[in-house]
């Protein structure tokens, strides 16, 4: 265990910058999105759990793909972050349990989301672990701009 | 009264769940105990209304392997429930059941993950038919699903599907106590916001009388 390891709630989001971790725990059909300005080691972990906000956006941004992926580039550019470097990793949108109807497919509509509104941000995918069944922990050491991903009964993984 | 949030509910209300968390946990045990052929008692229900990162550290640790039984609800109540496994647990059922057991949740065969998927309809569906019967509520059930991954993920299940109403958790527990060893497995109901409205207005009336 890292000494500076900041663990990210579902629906939340944590900038560090030059050292320590940010860790989001257990992403089942969730997805984490991290961004990195390697020029001046500002690291972002946001943990989404929804695709679209509609109205929800100004009181729990961090909930959806689409207000979470803006609110966080807006909060990441405060402290210095151009979006033009950024690095930008993706993980989670698992299928937990195999049913149909929207409970199914809700990881899938995550990750829609998620790349569609990067797409729109201009902010180009550069590793990415999605989909599946199983649930992953995400973590990048803002240090290095290194991103792991951990799974059950899997070895630890760079993306 | 109407309930807008789980967190506006009163005495009276947490009662109710209470008693319809413990008879479900009890018809539960009735049908275990019938299906493993040894006696099966229950723990007091708990009822917590939690937020999501809370709701995980209550059950466990969110990156443990767990196994879990999944069904929707529908008809008059609609929501998701949970029947949530631990090994030693599902040890005592493969043992009683296929006289066999398992080191690890990676090891189980398909004939295990059936026998897991079964049990966990069975309970489900003895709980839900516990709140019919006593209320006259029509719950339909969907066929369960199984996974074994680990629990923050499968908890994610369904806070994303009630995501947009709400930013907390209703979970009604109870727990299974098998020739007298408490066994970690724990039953999850919950019913959305709408949900919880109709099984107070039905549940008040048969107190009442």
């Amino acid at each position: 265990m890292r000494n500076n390891e900041v663990k990210i709630g579902i629906g939340d989001m944590k900038v560090l910058r030059q050292e320590g971790t940010l860790i989001t725990y257990a992403l089942g059909s969730c997805i984490g999105i991290t961004l990195y300005d390697p020029i001046i080691k500002l690291g972002g972990l946001l943990h989404i759990m929804l695709p679209q906000a509609g109205a929800q956006a100004a009181a729990t941004p961090f909930k959806f793909a689409d207000s979470g992926i803006r609110e966080m580039i807006r909060k990441m550019a405060a402290y210095g972050g151009i979006k033009s470097r950024y690095v930008c990793k993706i993980a989670g949108g698992a299928q937990m349990f195999q049913m149909t109807g929207p409970i199914g497919n809700i990881g899938e509509r995550n990750i829609a989301s998620v790349r569609e509104t990067l797409a729109q941000e201009k902010i180009r995918i550069q590793g990415e672990d999605v989909g599946k069944n199983y649930a992953r922990t995400m973590l990048i050491d803002v240090s290095t701009g290194v991103v792991k991903i951990r799974t059950m009964g899997r070895n630890e993984v760079i993306l | 009264m109407k309930i807008n949030r789980y967190d506006e509910m009163g005495e009276r209300e947490l009662d109710i769940l209470r008693e319809i968390a413990s008879m479900g946990t009890g018809y539960a045990a009735t049908s275990l105990a019938s299906m493993i052929g040894t006696k099966v008692r229950m723990t007091i229900p708990e009822i917590s209304i939690l937020g999501y990162t809370e709701t995980i550290e209550k059950v466990g640790d969110p990156e443990e392997a767990i196994a879990a039984v999944l069904t929707c609800m529908s008809g008059q109540i609609q929501g998701i429930m949970l029947f949530l496994l631990r090994l030693d647990f599902i040890n005592e059922v493969l043992k009683k059941m296929l006289n066999q057991t398992v080191e690890n949740y990676s090891d189980m065969t398909d004939m295990e993950m059936s026998v897991l998927s079964e049990v966990g309809n069975i309970i489900i569906s003895s709980y839900a038919n516990a709140i019919s019967s006593l209320s006259g509520i029509t719950i339909k059930l969907s066929v369960p699903s199984t996974s074994i991954n680990m629990l923050g993920g499968i908890l994610t299940v369904p806070m994303a599907e009630f995501g947009y109403v709400t930013d907390k958790l209703l979970m009604m527990d109870g727990s299974l106590v098998v020739d007298d060893r408490k066994l970690d497995s724990t039953i999850l109901m919950m019913p959305d916001i709408d949900s919880l409205n109709v099984l107070m207005t039905e549940l008040g009336k048969v107190y009442e009388k």
